[in-house]
């Protein structure tokens, strides 16, 4: 797989294509894009199957190792690779860490290797054992290993840390990856450590840029610790650093980020030259029962920019979640159902919610692909704009813990099994 | 009376020459349903997940919802509000509805039942005391719209020892047909289904069925069975009933659902089923195959990497394996999805081969061959060889 710069405007915001993808000559994905985020191989309550009635384009799956660990041994005796073996072979995988949709526990470092959370509790990682991994995986494209365990508040000695294991991990992952006769083709992506702070940033792109030309892109890693939090992070704390360390990179590569990025967010990180993101936030966004009404076409005109479908005055509303959304939950299922199905506490309530949220939020990244070929993606921010701060200042009137309380009940679901 | 729109019409396209069995084409007003039938429940107005395009998809022509769980929510006002449940959860198939009634006794242990209707404790706190009667239950029943809607019947536990508290049940339950009947409003579109009731007592079910029947209906249930009475008990009733229910309309056996007991009841000539088993346990974990079901909980699926069973056309045999569902059984929502789509299609692929044997006249080798798939030891249970030796089947 090869990442092109198709916009004359070589750095941000810029559009690119992805494509001469290995056995798939007809395979082209268009960024600025957002992966899909999945949890053990599939988007949240979404299956393969109904994820086609929701979209036919190719797409590349987000495959977090914390939610496949469980499939370590397994895949040791699986001759295909992931894709298949999670049901979905026609799409493209991308194989990450963690899960940019739940909060990566801090701390408990242990010297050459790095801790996940799982379901089963913590498991140490070294670069051997990841590689292995990526090799019985053989996503097309992956990020090599990284200590990403660094946000806004870090002291100098974690981040100092964070960026001597990230170089420490990507030789020793690199080293593998070269001699690996299965991941000659395969799109790997460097991880740029260092917190907040631009000269431990740069010590990391400098040592990683002497391995010389065998990264196809890059991931700015440590910014936050992902989960719900990163909904609400502030642009303007992150803006230095990531303007900052995309100036540093060669032009010619692919950049990533991951996280819960609100869409305010994610238009102002494009500016900033970022091509690729995730649909997690759609995840935080389905949990709270929350379904995304935000205008992206500007004849639009829904007032809100989300709507809680848990609220009680939609009990008798028959329409839509968005008038003139064209998604499965849109055009078959009304809010009153929806809401039914919540109050109920059936299984089905977060897949139409989640069906909505994805639809909304892949039509978002389209609109913004438009806006920089046509250059009005401002137009697009300012809108986006003034409908999120209204949202957001009523968020903060009504008490932001309250709000988010409604992420905690959004394990109901799981509870009924 | 002109012009009366049936909206059931039953017709029956071939009968087995051994036993009882028999496939139907039944119509009703949301399309046809071939007969013998399994319904997958859908209690909340909504099949576990399961998107009901997909469930168009798998041809699946008739689900069951609750009516004591609609009535309570979201309630008959927006049912009704709504245009009804089809349109409410988008599902333009048919649907069938129970009456309320055996909820309550079975969920409620303060239900009290008198000749006005049953009285419960409101799971609603302000409301305190409330009574489910005959025109109540159909009154939520017409507001909910189904194809097929039951009586309010006095349900006893067929473990029950008390006669004459069985025999008032009997005659009650026909009582309470009346008044159903009387306060049905959509008789052209909606089918009423008497439910004949007894318990274990041969000579109350034939006073029941005979009551029933005397009302022109368009189909009837046996109730009162699958409620911890022994096999042996179980399918002689059933035997009876359908000797004594007229041949010419369904007969539809409430709460039964595992795969050897459609075998069987299919055999006895009963032509619909339902039965949250399928359903429930695929939430747990299980698949059913032919000849047995998988607890994919097991570590012993961690490296097998074939289908829940390669004979099944769902999409979850497609595309995912034993290994996959393992790992993901007990952790995602997902998995639930996928594996009652599994045992949906696999109840539906079940009842397909007993119709098409008997279709081809077959059906003795079928069950026969389904039998011994189940026991290859060839050490049936007694009531297995018994209630087919009823109709004629030996086994191998």
């Amino acid at each position: 797989m090869k990442f092109h710069i198709l916009t004359l405007n070589r750095r941000a915001p810029r559009l690119g294509v992805l494509k001469d993808v290995e056995d798939r000559p007809n395979v082209q994905i268009e960024t600025p894009v957002a992966l899909l985020h999945t949890q053990g191989g599939h988007i949240p309550h979404v299956t393969h199957e109904v994820f086609k009635l929701v979209s036919n384009e190719p797409q590349i799956l987000q495959i977090s190792l914390v939610s496949m660990h469980c499939f370590q041994e397994t895949m040791e005796y699986y001759h295909g690779g992931i894709s298949e073996f999670i049901g979905s072979k026609d799409s493209l995988t991308c194989l990450t860490l963690h899960d940019p949709s739940n909060i990566t526990k801090q701390g408990h470092h242990v010297k050459d290797k790095i801790p996940i959370w799982t379901k089963h509790g913590k498991v140490l990682y070294n670069s051997e054992m990841y590689m292995n991994i990526v090799e019985h995986f053989k996503p097309d494209m992956y990020y090599l290993l990284s200590d990403g365990d660094t946000n806004k508040t870090s002291p100098q000695k974690r981040i100092s840390k964070a960026v001597e294991n990230t170089i420490s991990f990507s030789k020793q992952c690199l080293e593998r990856h070269k001699k690996s006769q299965l991941l000659k083709n395969k799109f790997v992506m460097a991880p740029i450590a260092g917190g907040y702070c631009v000269k431990a940033r740069d010590k990391c792109i400098e040592a990683l840029l002497k391995e010389g030309d065998v990264f196809s892109g890059f991931l700015i890693d440590g910014l936050h610790n992902n989960g719900p939090e990163v909904e609400f992070l502030p642009f303007a704390e992150v803006k230095g650093v990531v303007n900052y360390v995309v100036k540093k990179l060669p032009d010619e590569k692919l950049i990533s980020v991951q996280g819960c990025w609100n869409p305010l967010n994610v238009i102002k990180l494009v500016q900033l030259g970022i091509d690729v993101f995730d649909t997690s936030y759609c995840r935080i966004l389905t949990e709270r029962s929350s379904a995304l009404t935000f205008n992206i076409e500007e004849n639009e005109d829904e007032e809100n920019y989300e709507i809680n479908l848990r609220d009680s005055k939609f009990s008798e509303d028959f329409n839509p979640i968005f008038d003139v959304c064209k998604c499965l939950a849109c055009t078959k299922y009304s809010k009153a159902y929806i809401h039914h199905l919540l109050t109920v506490q059936e299984l089905l309530a977060p897949v139409l919610i989640m069906i909505h949220n994805i639809h909304h939020y892949l039509r978002f990244f389209k609109k913004i692909r438009e806006c920089i070929g046509n250059n009005t993606l401002e137009r697009l921010e300012e809108q986006i704009s003034n409908q999120y701060k209204k949202h957001h200042d009523k968020i903060l009137n009504k008490n932001e813990d309250e709000y988010r309380n409604g992420f905690s009940s959004g394990n109901e679901s799981e509870e009924l099994l | 009376m002109p012009n009366i729109i049936k909206p059931l019409v039953f017709n029956v396209i071939a009968e087995c020459k051994t036993s009882k069995a028999r496939a139907s084409k039944m119509i009703l007003p949301h399309g046809p349903v071939d007969t013998p039938v399994f319904m997958p429940v859908g209690t909340q107005g909504t099949l576990k997940g399961m998107l009901p395009e997909k469930l168009n998809e798998m041809g699946l022509q008739i689900m069951l919802a609750n009516t004591y769980h609609l009535g309570t929510k979201p309630g008959p006002e927006i049912l009704k509000k709504a245009g009804g449940l089809h349109k409410f959860m988008n599902w333009d198939r048919n649907l069938l509805t129970d009456s309320g009634g055996f909820q309550m006794v079975s969920l409620l242990k303060l239900a009290e039942i008198n000749e006005q209707g049953v009285k419960f404790q409101s799971l609603n706190k302000e409301k305190g005391e409330v009574m489910l009667t005959p025109e109540h239950s159909i009154e939520i029943q017409n507001a909910i719209g189904a194809d097929i809607i039951m009586q309010l019947d006095d349900v006893i536990k067929t473990t029950s020892p008390d006669k004459s508290r069985i025999e008032e049940s009997v005659y009650r339950t026909t009582r309470w047909l009346d008044r159903c009947i009387e306060a049905h409003s959509n008789p052209d579109t909606q089918n009423i289904f008497p439910i004949v009731q007894g318990t274990l007592y041969e000579d109350l079910r034939i006073i029941s069925a005979h009551d029933l029947t005397k009302r022109n209906l368009n189909g009837f249930a046996i109730g009162g069975l699958s409620g911890g009475e022994s096999k042996d008990d179980f399918w002689k009733i059933v035997h009876l009933c359908t000797d004594l229910l007229p041949k010419n309309k369904p007969r539809y056996l409430m709460g039964v659902g595992f795969a050897t007991d459609l075998v069987v009841c299919s055999a006895l000539g009963v032509d619909m089923f339902d039965c949250v088993f399928p359903t429930r346990t695929a939430r747990f974990g299980c698949a059913l195959t032919m000849t047995g079901q998988l607890n994919l909980k097991k570590t012993k699926y961690a490296k097998d990497f074939k289908p829940i069973d390669k004979d099944c056309w769902c999409s979850t045999c497609k595309n995912y394996t034993r290994a996959y569902l393992s790992g993901i059984v007990t952790d995602l929502p997902i998995a639930s999805t996928l594996l009652t789509e599994h045992n949906v299609a696999f109840q539906m692929r079940l009842m397909q081969k007993i119709r098409d044997s008997i279709c081809e006249g077959k059906f003795p080798e079928f069950v026969q061959a389904f039998m011994l798939g189940v026991h290859p030891d060839k050490c049936y249970p007694t009531w297995i060889i018994d209630s087919l030796m009823a109709v004629n089947i030996t086994l191998l």
